[in-house]
């Protein structure tokens, strides 16, 4: 579990699961509105920081009425891609039916941990540290999606690339 | 200040650093990390309307040049969020790292036959400008304190990192790479005095690196004859 504090002194707490058995009945129950957080791959993730960037942004945008998506769960995942695309956000940064990895993220504020330990007991796999996100990582696709050339890799590391893309993707 | 109020929103202190007249720079923790919030305030002076477009357009303009130029290899901080409602940009604080301008004063001031490296720090300037402008960014305001010197742990060569693109813009006209050059010249012969020759290492090394320099160049010399600003007389 990580925790992190973001814009208008919100929280983000993750929790990072590997050997997941019930990815397609949380990912149902996300879908109806019954889980308090976002579901991410971790696959196409480099660290947890890029998670922090997701939240600060989604809140700020909930905060300014300019979010793209309609819930802020939804638009944290939406964030985490480098297009505008909705929909291919979801396919690649939501999670599947099959998936057997999942990253948990929950917004909110620091007396609000029930939040955190009711979705914990809906996941049904082993709890890994958030750091070790990167051992899941697949690394090939996520250079392809966020187009990372190799000059830029030489000027700096790669999650330097992703969230620099991220960050910068509603002006492209 | 409205300004500080929006930033606390996202930073627990910022300390301001440098006050200009488009903007201020602080420096803060954001999201656990060390960070420069560089932000424009609104100008009552103007229009509302035509303060918030104007604004707004240097805004994306600048984290736009600084993404098209990470992308082409050339180290420029990384933007961790831009706020387009109070006109603030988050992005990397680079540490460890002096101006190139120090770098070039204090050399000269130990007067030990650093001419040599002095030269090489000139001939990368070029070449870096030139793949700047081979990628069609124009920085606007080219001075040797608008770059930076980080110094890497792994060898010895340190990383040049380009700031400020506060003025740049995306142009593929020779004139106004001509004219980027020639601000640097201005600034750099008016900031380190006698080092006409050492600029005209840099300007030979920009000239061997691009592929649309000779144009560049021409323009260059049309600009030292005439001025930044072109004439609009007849």
């Amino acid at each position: 579990m990580l925790n992190g504090s973001i814009c208008f002194q919100q929280r983000v707490t993750q929790i990072l699961y590997k050997d997941v058995k019930n990815a397609a009945e949380l990912r149902r129950k996300a879908m109806e509105g019954n889980i308090n957080g976002a579901l991410v791959n971790p696959t196409m993730l480099v660290g947890p920081f890029q998670v922090l960037v997701a939240a600060n942004k989604a809140v700020h945008l909930q905060t300014t009425g300019k979010m793209k998506t309609k819930t802020l769960n939804a638009e944290i995942i939406f964030n985490l891609s480098p297009t505008n695309n909705i929909s291919e956000a979801f396919k690649r940064f939501g999670i599947s039916d099959g998936d057997h990895s999942i990253l948990v993220v929950v917004v909110h504020k620091s007396d609000e941990v029930q939040f955190v330990s009711d979705i914990s007991a809906m996941v049904d796999g082993q709890q890994l540290p958030v750091d070790d996100v990167s051992s899941l990582s697949d690394f090939n696709k996520i250079k392809k999606l966020f187009k990372i050339t190799p000059q830029e890799e030489k000027c700096g590391p790669l999650l330097d690339a992703v969230v620099c893309r991220m960050a910068i993707k509603d002006v492209l | 200040m409205a300004g500080q109020t929006t930033l606390s929103r996202f930073v627990g202190k910022a300390d301001l650093v440098k006050q200009g007249a488009e903007g201020r720079v602080y420096r803060a923790q954001f999201l656990g990390k060390p960070t420069i919030v560089k932000e424009r305030f609104r100008k009552r002076y103007r229009h509302p309307v035509l303060d918030e477009k104007l604004t707004h357009r240097r805004t994306v303009q600048e984290v736009r040049s600084i993404l098209r130029c990470r992308r082409a290899g050339i180290s420029a901080p990384v933007v961790y969020f831009v706020d387009y409602t109070s006109h603030c940009i988050f992005m990397e604080e680079i540490a460890g790292s002096s101006t190139v301008r120090d770098h070039i004063v204090s050399t000269q001031q130990a007067n030990s036959c650093k001419e040599l490296e002095l030269q090489q720090l000139a001939e990368r300037i070029g070449r870096i400008l030139a793949k700047m402008h081979d990628e069609d960014v124009i920085h606007g305001d080219l001075t040797t304190s608008n770059m930076l010197l980080r110094c890497s742990s792994q060898d010895t060569e340190s990383d040049l990192v380009l700031i400020d693109f506060g003025l740049s813009y995306i142009s593929s006209l020779p004139e106004d790479k001509g004219v980027d050059l020639y601000v640097l010249e201005k600034a750099f012969l008016s900031s380190h005095p006698n080092t006409n020759v050492l600029f005209e290492k840099l300007l030979q090394s920009y000239t061997k690196s691009s592929k649309k320099s000779p144009a560049v160049i021409k323009k260059l010399d049309e600009v030292r004859l005439r001025g930044r600003k072109r004439s609009m007389v007849g």
